[in-house]
């Protein structure tokens, strides 16, 4: 044991550990410049304040414990309940809308699978006392902004509006048996399950024709989609649910990502959930979902003064892999190097101008093992780096490895870029 | 074509030049019916299965097919690794992967059933306390017991399953059966079935979205020939 660690976490160290770093530093940064304020809700809470609204999928795969005092605690599988609970028991009274933005690692008890451990890291934003398609819209042109932010060149959004699909179930006047049936249907697109449930099923023709259309309601052609959608409507809900998905579309449009957007109102995997409008992200190297999120108007409710709210959740570990196949270059530990390594005894001067280049950015090591010229050259050639600058009694010698590999000394002004 | 280094440079190529579709096909038994269904959808022609090409592409090269353990073609799908694929329900359902699965194939017809010992009592499977149960679907048999309230002790095993109440090391067996006969030869008779069992096109979800013209051009393609 000693040494090890548990089944699903993992150790990032090197230029990895710095990508991650840095993703979730500009996506951070992409999220303050759109207005959303930072929040850290703690690694672990009541069960009870995370389980408010959680699926039992979601239930069965937290980590729980008990605190000293008998309480059963669980570690955050996800971020947007303890924020949630955050706005509906402190900040109820603080003007609305609000926006916070957040980062870090989420516990799930999974499997481990692409781009997921048991921990695994979740950047996204939740968007507070805002019913409006605007808000929606603005979520979505920030989860585009952010696949682009980290570097994706080829993503879609997938669209849907789960109102559509619970206003058909509510007008179909289902048992709990076959309302389950018919989203086991539309969630695996099974066509075989979707004949079993219609042959079953004493329905009149426009009941029938409306989920026979279902499974046709999706596609980039987001006008078709919706014109047809429109003419299986059963009742008020799925009406409305179309209108509210015209007003959004018509939104996002404003942001000019309708390119990237794909409708799909089969989309159901967190009915019960959401409230409103839920996408994923999808890219095409990556055949897990990169991110997700949608309107959530139930769940503030639970710790508060209801507030309607939509956010968004991005995996960063899946980000980091979509990119990685994107761009083709296979991730290949490599060390964090720094630019230089410098050797100087105790001189003020050096240091001054060691401080002054650190200041620009650049990466410098001092050698604090007292080792000589030759040693640190060395141990610069084993571990990569390019440079030694050696303190010659009033200015720096830079060494550079000459076409031998063997560093030798180079005359001219010391540069750091490669 | 012995020629390793040639191989791998073959090999090397067809990563750089993915085809727009990968489609896992099952090695093994269900190999050739997989095979001769697609030239029915006229989706490729022959393929030269003894290749030792790792993808093999269709004529346009729209497809390229790789074929796989029956076992692995739900991972390959799910991680996206092959955009469509070919299997049995009996694997896809013991696998728990997520997928979509738009079409059953006319092919690959058989159940997956509980069977036991021939002079077994006959009495619901729900009396017995433990009842020990050895079968390659560990899953499947341990989530039907259980949904009968019974804690059954599943052996994991990787073939020739019906030996287990031969060899006294279970009670029942849960197994594939198509004909019976393998059953009756061990003196084994068929007490449920789990699962009716047929042929599933399956595909992965982002592709489903991402890839949607291709993916329902082969879904048309095959409803047209089921």
């Amino acid at each position: 044991m000693l040494g090890q660690i548990p089944f699903g976490v993992a150790d990032y160290f090197w230029e990895e550990a710095l990508q991650r770093q840095e993703l979730i530093a500009e996506l951070l940064a992409t999220f303050r410049r759109w207005g959303y304020g930072d929040v850290i809700p703690p690694a672990f809470e009541y069960a009870t304040s995370l389980s408010a609204q959680a699926s039992a999928g979601l239930q069965a795969e937290m980590y729980r414990f008990l605190d000293r005092d008998g309480k059963t605690l669980a570690l955050r599988p996800e971020f947007t309940t303890p924020v949630a609970r955050l706005v509906g028991t402190r900040l109820h009274d603080w003007p609305m809308p609000q926006r916070f933005c957040y980062a870090g690692s989420v516990f799930r008890y999974v499997d481990p699978q692409a781009g997921r451990q048991r921990e695994f890291w979740q950047a996204g934003v939740e968007l507070f006392g805002a019913a409006s398609p605007d808000a929606d819209a603005e979520v979505l042109a920030l989860t585009a902004e952010a696949m682009a932010v980290a570097g994706l060149r080829d993503y879609r959004i997938v669209l849907g509006q789960i109102r559509y699909f619970s206003g058909l179930l509510a007008a179909l006047d289902l048992t709990d048996a076959q309302s389950e049936a018919l989203r086991w249907a539309i969630e695996r697109k099974s066509e075989p399950a979707l004949n079993d449930f219609l042959r079953d099923m004493p329905l009149g023709a426009g009941q029938r024709q409306a989920v026979e259309a279902l499974p046709g309601l999706s596609g980039g052609d987001i006008q078709r989609v919706m014109d047809q959608a429109e003419r299986h409507c059963l009742n008020g809900e799925m009406h409305r649910a179309l209108v509210n998905l015209r007003a959004v579309v018509d939104a996002a449009d404003g942001y000019d990502i309708l390119n990237s957007v794909v409708l799909d109102l089969t989309e159901i995997r967190s009915l019960g959930y959401y409230t409103g409008i839920s996408f994923e992200a999808l890219a095409p190297e990556s055949g897990f979902s990169i991110g997700s999120g949608g309107r959530y108007d139930d769940l503030v409710g639970h710790f508060g003064p209801a507030q309607p709210a939509v956010g968004v959740a991005l995996g960063v570990d899946r980000l980091l892999l979509a990119c990685q196949r994107q761009s083709g270059t296979p991730s290949t530990p490599q060390p964090t190097r720094p630019h230089a390594l410098v050797l100087s005894a105790h001189n003020q001067a050096a240091m001054a101008q060691v401080q002054s280049w650190r200041a620009q950015g650049y990466r410098l090591q001092v050698e604090v093992n007292g080792r000589g010229l030759t040693d640190v050259l060395a141990y610069a050639a084993r571990i990569g780096v390019g440079q030694v600058l050696a303190w010659e009694t009033d200015r720096f010698l830079a060494y550079h490895p000459n076409a031998d590999g063997l560093f030798v000394p180079s005359q001219g002004e010391i540069s750091f870029d490669d | 074509m012995t020629n390793p280094a040639a191989l791998a440079q073959e090999n090397e190529t067809s990563r750089a030049n993915r085809p727009p579709l990968l489609f896992a096909l099952p090695k093994g038994r269900m190999a050739d019916e997989s095979l001769a269904f697609l030239e029915r959808t006229g989706l490729t022609g022959p393929l030269d299965t003894n290749s030792r090409k790792l993808v093999l592409p269709n004529e346009d090269g729209s497809i390229g097919f790789v074929m796989a353990k029956p076992w692995d073609v739900p991972t390959y799908v799910e991680y996206g690794a092959a955009d469509v694929g070919i299997c049995g329900l009996d694997v896809l359902r013991e696998s728990g992967r997520k997928v979509h699965e738009p079409l059953l194939l006319p092919f690959e017809y058989c159940r997956l059933s509980v069977a036991g010992p021939a002079n077994r009592p006959d009495t619901p499977l729900r009396y017995a306390s433990q009842p020990r149960i050895a079968t390659k679907y560990p899953r499947l048999a341990q989530e039907f017991f259980r949904q009968r309230g019974v804690n059954a002790e599943v052996i994991g095993l990787s073939g020739s399953v019906e030996l287990g109440p031969v060899l006294n090391l279970a009670d029942l067996i849960v197994d594939i059966v198509e004909t019976g006969s393998t059953l009756r030869a061990n003196g084994l008779v068929e007490i449920r079935t789990i699962l009716e069992v047929q042929a599933v096109l399956i595909v992965n979800r982002a592709a489903y979205q991402l890839k949607s013209r291709e993916i329902q051009g082969i879904i048309e393609r095959v409803r047209a020939v089921i």
